[in-house]
């Protein structure tokens, strides 16, 4: 019980200090991707106006979410000592909707890329 | 549920059975392949429109768990290449038959996104100062964005079975993340395996 009260008083602190600018520190800042997740949420089937800590917690579990997926592609990757997007592929390969969903927004990527290239050689023209 | 899932069936095949609901997994499933193969294309238009409508009137009882499905990408139905014109055509029927609130909804879906500087930095501070080349974010916030996608329409089942309405709340979300793992769409097998 102590532990959670605790846990939530340090949440706290961290939405007080949210302002500063933190890279690589332990600390998270909350509410880094709140304004997204609204939105989100409500895309997925939410109310239109999501409660708050129903957005906080998402946002925690999102983070989490990434961190192993993000621990398990260095884990997959050591070898090469760099991250890749090849490392994530494989690890949602089972999963089918989000690797579907993941090579179609990188040969979008790559399309963007070469109508870019394209527009700006064109530019010289 | 079972009428609204029959224009999707029969006009996009895929349907992968790893959503808690199958309109749901088949949202997603079309929304991932829209210019995928399409085996079963070949539906004519004039069946899938009756059964939009049917689905329709489904839809306004049940607006929140039906709205992944629609999930059709006509924003990229604008772009040049990779068109299926079935189903892009297809699409575009469906789409011309919501009302404002389905509108808005799947407007918000497409849209939302997470913002590419803060996924970065959240990588970075993840991995150690590493630097994250651009598709990593791309991947990552798509993966991201997805996997929200499933823990909120989990939670929407999850109220739906405790016949709650209202907007989400934590307790849904837990539940639906505690489930979530069970099937394994979490994967909390943590690499410290590795070191046993």
């Amino acid at each position: 019980m102590s532990n959670s009260s605790t846990g939530t008083g340090t949440s706290s602190k961290q939405r007080a200090a949210s302002s500063q600018p933190s890279e690589t520190s332990s600390k998270r800042k909350r509410g880094v991707f709140q304004k997204e997740l609204q939105h989100m949420m409500y895309g997925f089937g939410d109310d239109p106006n999501p409660l708050p800590e129903s957005v906080a917690l998402m946002e925690d579990i999102v983070v989490e979410y990434v961190t192993e997926l993000v621990h398990k592609a260095q884990d997959i990757g050591s070898q090469r000592g760099k991250l890749s997007v090849e490392d994530f592929l494989y690890l949602i390969r089972k999963d089918l909707p989000k690797l579907n969903r993941c090579t179609e927004l990188l040969s979008m990527n790559e399309e963007l890329k070469q109508a870019r290239k394209v527009f700006e050689s064109e530019e010289f023209d | 549920m079972k009428q609204s899932k029959d224009p999707f069936e029969a006009a996009f095949e895929e349907s992968p059975p790893e959503s808690p609901v199958e309109t749901e997994a088949e949202a997603e499933a079309e929304r991932q392949n829209p210019r995928s193969s399409s085996s079963v294309v070949a539906q004519p238009q004039k069946v899938s429109k009756n059964k939009e409508k049917e689905k329709e009137k489904e839809k306004e009882k049940e607006e929140e768990e039906e709205e992944e499905e629609d999930n059709m990408d006509v924003e990229l139905a604008k772009l040049p290449s990779s068109g299926d014109p079935h189903k892009m055509a297809k699409m575009q029927a469906i789409l011309s038959q919501f009302t404002e609130d389905q509108m808005s909804r799947y407007e918000s879906f497409r849209r939302a996104g997470f913002q590419k500087a803060n996924m970065k930095r959240l990588l970075a501070s993840i991995t150690g100062t590493q630097k994250i080349s651009v598709p990593i974010t791309i991947v990552v916030s798509g993966i991201a964005k997805l996997f929200v996608g499933e823990v909120a329409e989990t939670a929407r089942i999850v109220m739906k079975e405790r016949k709650e309405s209202g907007p989400i709340r934590p307790c849904h979300l837990r539940e639906a993340y505690r489930r979530l793992k069970l099937e394994g769409k979490v994967f909390k097998r943590s690499a410290s395996r590795l070191f046993r």
